[in-house]
This record gives C-alpha cells, sequence and structure tokens, in this order.
C-alpha cells in the first residue's frame, strides 16, 4: 500500500509530461556541463597576440622578434610604428601586451649599460597576461644570456610541479570546479521547483492523494528521485570531466561522488526551505539563483577563500559548494588526504540533514494548509 | 503618440514595482549582486599564502634561501622540514599549499660550478595560488643562482662586479600592467560580471513580465485597460523605454558609485559611455522581448537563464580567450549581446577608450539589436494571435 503510494506518486510527479521537470533536472545541467568543459578543451594557454615597438633596428632586435615569433604561447601580431600605436590596439583588445625595444639596444648592451626592454600588458586578462609576460621574459633572459657568456650556465634553475594537475590544464583547474558548481546551482532550482508546481498549479491535495493520504510518502516521492537523478548526472560529468587528469582511485571516486551526493541533497534541501518560507516559485527560485549563481566566486577555487573578509568567509563556509570543492581538490593530492577529507564530508552531511529536516518540516505546514485552502476553493466554486 | 508610449512606460514601471519577482530581479538583483560580487575580492589580491620548504641541503646557502622566501609579500614560509613526507602531508591537510624543496648538496654544487635544480610543488586545484607560490619561489631560487653567476663571470672574466652584474642579464626587463597598475583581481573580475548581471536580469526580468505581449493572463485584473489593449508596436516600445530608463539608472549607478566605492579604474568617457548603454541596452531589451514569447510560465526564463549564467559568463571573452574556444561555441556566442559588450565596457570603463576605437563592438551590438528588434516584432504579433491556454502568461 505504501509502496504503490510512493511508485504511484513518483510517477505522477516525474513521468506525466512535465518537459521543464527533466529540462531542469537532466538536460540543462548535463548539457551546460559538457558546454563548460568543451570551453576549455584547448587546456593550456596558447597564441596570446602580443605587438612589439621596435625602436632599434639591430641583429639583437632581430634575434628577440624572431625569438618571440617561434615560442608557441605568444602570437607577434603586430609590429607597431610608436607606443601609442601598440597602446591602442590594448585598448581595442587586439592585443593582450607589447614591449619595446629600445633604441641603441645592441649598442647599449654591447657596452653594459643594461638597456631597459619595457614590457606593458594589460591587466584585464589575468591568464593571458601571466602567460605572456612569463614567455617573455624567458625569452629575452635566454636572449641575453647568450651574448656575454653563453658558456657559464645559470647556476639555479627552477621547476614548478602543480601537484595532481602535473601539466597546469585548465580543464582541470576550472571545469571541474565549474561542473560541481553547475550541479549545486541546479539541485536548489530543481528542489524549489520540484515541491512547488503543486502549489503553483493548486494540485497538493491530489499529490496527498496519490501518496495515500500520507505527507511522508508525498515527500520521499519528490525527493528521492531528484536527488538521486541529479547525482548520477553529477557524478558521471564530474567523471568525464576528470579523464583528462591522473585516474582517482575506488577510494578517492567514492569520496568525491559522497561529497557530491551530500552537497545535492544539502542544496535540495534548501531549495525546499526556500519554498517552504515564500511559498511561490518565482520568488523561491529568484532566491536559489541568487545564492546558487555566484557561489563559485565565494568557494575559493579562483579566489582563494582565506584571502577573502571575514564575513565572506563564513558565508562561504555554509555554501555546501566550499566543502565539496575543498574535498575534490584534496583527492587531486590523493590518498594521504583521505582523513582530512573526511571533516568536510561530515560538514556536508550535517548540511543535508539540517536542510532537509527544516524543509520537511516546513513543507509539512505548507501542504497541510495548502490542502485546506484547496479544499474550500473547491467548496466555493461547487 | 509619445503620450502613448510614455503610458505603457509608466504602466510598466507600476507593474516592476508592484511584482515581487519582478522587484526581486529588476531592482533587488541589480543593487545586491553590485555590492554581493566584489565583497570577496575587496583584499584585492593573495598575499601571505601558506607554505613550506624542504630542506634537504641544510646549509648557510639553503638558510639563505629560506630566508629570502620568508621575506617574500607573496607566501608565507609556515615550516621548514627536512623530509618531503612531512611537506606532502600539511599540503593534504591543506595547511600549507606549496613547497619548495632545496635539493641535498645545494651549496656544494652551486661552489663547484655544478648546476642545481629546485623544485617548486604547488596545489592542483588553485589556479591563483599556483601561480603566486611559484613566482615567488622562483624569484628567490633565480636570485640565489644570480648572485652566484655574478661572481662567477666576475672572477672568470676580472671584471668588476657592475659589469659582471650588466654581463649577466644585459637585456633586463621592467614590467607594467597599464590598466590594472596594483594586479588587483576584483579590478580584472568585478567589471566583466556587472555586464553579465545587467543581461542576464534584465533578460530574465523582461521574461517574468511577459515581454510585450497583450493580455498577460497574470495580470487577469487589468485584461481590459487602454495599456494592455494597445497596438503591438506600441507595447513593444513603450515597455521597452521603461527597461531602457530603468537600467540607464543602473549603468549610472554602477559608474558613479560602485566604481567608486571599490575603487575600480573609472576612465569612462561620456560619449562612448552614452552610446554603449544605448546600444548594448537595445540589444538586451530587444533579446528580452524576443525570448518572453517562447515562454509559457513566467518562472521558466529564470530556470534556463540562471544555468545559462556560468558558460555566458566565459563566452565573453573576459577569463578565457575565445580563439581557444571550439568555433562552433564563438559562433553561438555571436547571439548574445554580453560577448560584444563586455570587452567594450572594459575598453571605454577600464581603459578610457574613445568612441572610434570600440566602435566595431559597438555596431555589433547595434545590429544585434536591430535583428531582435524585428525578431520581437515578428514573434509578438504571432504569440497575441495564438491561442494558448496553458501557463500563466
Amino acid at each position: 500500500m505504501l509502496l504503490q503510494g510512493l511508485l504511484n506518486t513518483i510517477r505522477k510527479i516525474y513521468f506525466s509530461h512535465n518537459i521543464v521537470l527533466w529540462m531542469i533536472l537532466l538536460v540543462l545541467p548535463v548539457g551546460v556541463s559538457l558546454f563548460t568543459m568543451g570551453m576549455f578543451s584547448s587546456q593550456i594557454v596558447q597564441h596570446v597576440p602580443i605587438g612589439i615597438v621596435a625602436q632599434d633596428d639591430s641583429m639583437l632586435a632581430d634575434k628577440i622578434k624572431s625569438r618571440l615569433r617561434s615560442s608557441p604561447v605568444l602570437n607577434v601580431k603586430m609590429e607597431c610604428g610608436s607606443m601609442q600605436e601598440c597602446e591602442r590596439a590594448v585598448v581595442r583588445g587586439d592585443l593582450q601586451g607589447f614591449l619595446v625595444l629600445p633604441n641603441e639596444l645592441e649598442r647599449r648592451a654591447l657596452r653594459l649599460e643594461s638597456p631597459v626592454i619595457p614590457i606593458y600588458s594589460s591587466g584585464q586578462n589575468y591568464l593571458t597576461n601571466m602567460f605572456a609576460t612569463k614567455e617573455i621574459r624567458a625569452v629575452l633572459s635566454s636572449v641575453g644570456g647568450e651574448i656575454f657568456v653563453p658558456q657559464i650556465e645559470d647556476p639555479v634553475k627552477t621547476e614548478i610541479h602543480s601537484v595532481g594537475n602535473v601539466e597546469g590544464n585548465y580543464q582541470g583547474f576550472l571545469a571541474l570546479g565549474l561542473v560541481t558548481a553547475i550541479f549545486h546551482l541546479a539541485a536548489m532550482i530543481v528542489g524549489v521547483y520540484v515541491v512547488s508546481f503543486p502549489f503553483r498549479d493548486h494540485r497538493v491535495t491530489e499529490m496527498v492523494k496519490y501518496a495515500g493520504g500520507s505527507r511522508l510518502t508525498l515527500w520521499i516521492a519528490s525527493v528521492f528521485p531528484m536527488n538521486i537523478i541529479l547525482w548520477l548526472a553529477s557524478v558521471g560529468c564530474y567523471a568525464y570531466c576528470h579523464r583528462i587528469l591522473a585516474p582517482l582511485t575506488l577510494d578517492e571516486f567514492v569520496m568525491t561522488a559522497a561529497a557530491q551526493l551530500f552537497m545535492i541533497c544539502a542544496c535540495s534541501g534548501a531549495g525546499i526551505v526556500f519554498v517552504g518560507v515564500v511559498g511561490v516559485m518565482r520568488i523561491a527560485t529568484g532566491a536559489a539563483g541568487v545564492i546558487g549563481s555566484p557561489a563559485f566566486a565565494f568557494a575559493g577555487q579562483t579566489f582563494p577563500v582565506m584571502s577573502m573578509p571575514f564575513a565572506v568567509r563564513c558565508f562561504a563556509f555554509v555554501l555546501p559548494l566550499t566543502h565539496v570543492l575543498k574535498i575534490q581538490s584534496m583527492m587531486l593530492l590523493g590518498d594521504v588526504s583521505m582523513e582530512t577529507s573526511w571533516h568536510s564530508l561530515e560538514i556536508l552531511i550535517g548540511m543535508a540533514i539540517f536542510w532537509n529536516l527544516l524543509g520537511a518540516f516546513l513543507m509539512s505546514m505548507r501542504w497541510k494548509r495548502a490542502m485546506r485552502k484547496e479544499v474550500e476553493w473547491m467548496k466555493e466554486s461547487a | 503618440m509619445i503620450l502613448r508610449l510614455l503610458k505603457v512606460a509608466f504602466a510598466e514601471w507600476k507593474l516592476f514595482y508592484t511584482d515581487p519577482a519582478a522587484v526581486l530581479l529588476l531592482v533587488v538583483a541589480g543593487v545586491l549582486y553590485a555590492f554581493y560580487y566584489p565583497t570577496p575580492y575587496i583584499n584585492q589580491t593573495v598575499t601571505k599564502v601558506p607554505v613550506a620548504v624542504v630542506d634537504l641541503d641544510n646549509t648557510v646557502m639553503s638558510r639563505q634561501l629560506i630566508q629570502m622566501a620568508a621575506a617574500s609579500q607573496q607566501v608565507n614560509v609556515k615550516s621548514v622540514y627536512a623530509e618531503m613526507q612531512e611537506a606532502e602531508a600539511a599540503m593534504a591537510r591543506e595547511e600549507i599549499f606549496g613547497f619548495m624543496v632545496i635539493p641535498e648538496n645545494m651549496e656544494k654544487n652551486i661552489r663547484g660550478n655544478h648546476p642545481v635544480s629546485v623544485n617548486i610543488f604547488t596545489h592542483g586545484a588553485y589556479v591563483m595560488l599556483h601561480g603566486a607560490i611559484g613566482t615567488a619561489f622562483s624569484t628567490c631560487a633565480l636570485t640565489l643562482g644570480a648572485t652566484h653567476k655574478v661572481k662567477q663571470i666576475a672572477l672568470s672574466k676580472k671584471v668588476p662586479s657592475t659589469s659582471a652584474m650588466a654581463m649577466r642579464d644585459p637585456i633586463p626587463i621592467s614590467i607594467q600592467t597599464l590598466f590594472n597598475s596594483s594586479g588587483s583581481y576584483s579590478n580584472y573580475v568585478v567589471p566583466s560580471v556587472l555586464v553579465v548581471i545587467l543581461q542576464q536580469s534584465l533578460i530574465i526580468g523582461i521574461c517574468v513580465l511577459g515581454g510585450s505581449r497583450a493580455h498577460r493572463r497574470f495580470r487577469r485584473r487589468f485584461r481590459d485597460s487602454a495599456v494592455e489593449n494597445e497596438t503591438a508596436e506600441i507595447r513593444y516600445f513603450g515597455r521597452s523605454l521603461a527597461y531602457f530608463l530603468h537600467y540607464c539608472s543602473f549603468i549610472l549607478f554602477y559608474h558613479c558609485i560602485i566604481y567608486n566605492i571599490f575603487d575600480f579604474p573609472r576612465r569612462g568617457e561620456i560619449l562612448p559611455m552614452a552610446v554603449f548603454s544605448l546600444v548594448f541596452l537595445a540589444s538586451v531589451i530587444n533579446l528580452g522581448m524576443v525570448v518572453s514569447q517562447v515562454f509559457l510560465r513566467r518562472e521558466s526564463s529564470m530556470q534556463l537563464f540562471l544555468y545559462l549564467s556560468i558558460p555566458i559568463l566565459f563566452l565573453a571573452n573576459f577569463s578565457w580567450p575565445s580563439y581557444l574556444m571550439p568555433r562552433w561555441m564563438v559562433s553561438i556566442s555571436y547571439i548574445l549581446p554580453s560577448t560584444f559588450a563586455v570587452p567594450a565596457w572594459l575598453s571605454i570603463e577600464q581603459m578610457g577608450a574613445d568612441i572610434y576605437e570600440v566602435a566595431p563592438r559597438l555596431y555589433q551590438l547595434a545590429v544585434q539589436a536591430i535583428v531582435y528588434l524585428f525578431l520581437g516584432l515578428l514573434l509578438t504579433r504571432a504569440r497575441d494571435k495564438a491561442k494558448i491556454d496553458i501557463g500563466d502568461m
């Protein structure tokens, strides 16, 4: 009887030609995740457009130019006649930066006068500017090192290793976090939708009837399928995105999947609480959007949480996404992080329980009130 | 006619100030996000990142290197370990986000003119920390190497130290950032995000209010009012006027208040800003009018556009260069006003571009505005005639 009620309600909510529900539950989160991954498919930054202002016409200047041209990171797009020309090109967005090979560069270098080569970057594009200036610096220091003392090697060389993301791949740096952020938002939006559409369509009584008169059955039928579908989609997208990095061990995969499950439960629970508080789908969706959309900016993957003001750090702590991203980043380091990630998982479990209990309580009251209202309307219309 | 347009515009204003969902999107979101987004980045740059050093050499030179790292602004050397495993465990606990390994016999090898390699390990998940730690540690290690190389040159070439320094690095460089001198992360992220916020909130807001459609079902009480029964063109332009004036005030608010509070560069001249506002808002409003005819329910647009916010932001070429994206994605991005508006806004406001410099992007926005205007009018007429019994629009 209970099981029959549960199955009937699930069928009514999820399989009654509800296109919008399947769009927001599966098509959009998966589609947007794959699209986002595709944006970073070239994985590393290359061909950054730069300009050269060549005031010197010496062999040294030619050598620098040809070395810059042969770099895969840079694309020497313009040779400007003056600094202003290059600067205007930066303003137009045609160049990311430029360098000036000053007058008498070679002559002054050979006379040990150390002529300074100024490099100007726009400063408006963190990634490409960083790569371009790093590469120009490397090219110039290698050309400079060959002028007087090519036989003396640099005594100290440095190698920078990005642990867990050996190639410094931006699908690894950004897309993994963005995919999780998309499902973080999706869980809130779907949570709002699934529990609020019976209010919108005045079908609460009908739904409770399908659930055999039990609000608990209605709750389980509403919440469980969406959490499971979103979780499977999220784990699938994450695994697909992760294929470019070192493979996860079973333990690491289980830990990441568990973190995503509790994040989805917590976020859908929070969405349900929004509906419980405001009772209107439109406003609850707006609230979910206001909190969920910018969550990635607060979660610490791009700008570290420790550099944020205290109040923002508190807000970041309340977001489930922060803890999932922490676990995901810990899993990049391998088994050594397993113990520490349990702490974040405990927080996520706590959040999932809290939001769902609060949501269940608020919805139970809302359903009761809505049923009473619907009966009154029916009486009035009769 | 102007009076009729103004009447429609006034009725629309009244509507979006009395509808809670519209207030949330068209008023609260624009103001709230403007404060909400820049706040995490208020410290502007990443400093004092916790790091460690693994000293396998334990000599005067290695301690000198540790001292140099400790003095760096970007990192905070929390511990010095004797074993690499200890540093790895600390990184796993997220007590540190990177470490430098000073190799065994570093001093001996350097003094014996054998090059050494200093390895720097950073946490693979954090792009900014990777950059900050890598730069800080390599600067210290290379400076140490440079000091020794200068001595080596002075001794082998028998030249004074100043000449040796010039011989080691005969063409030194100086790096200047033209439009973000402090290297602030918020200067880089927030202005682009503000444009996307304007676009998203305006499109969703228009959709929630049903665009220029006649007899919006959620306004049953006003079905017989003169404004609701105006011609499609008057409805279209009158409502567009209301959104346009409302969002012009947002651009002014961002330019005069938000940019001041958060200390973003404000180099925008009046003419390019005015033309930008005109073509950008025209393009977004017309796109909103087009999209609004597709939805049957007021909240559906919200659900769709909330999902699309992340890809829309990245398609605007502000973080990941568009020439590195697949061609088909770049083609899709051409339907979005933000693709042209974000670079145009950055050029005008952050870099002080004049009207000629941003003209190509403003033309693209103008073309979008015209195309969407025709589509919007066409769809509004079609929708007015269509008999759809479901939904609340």
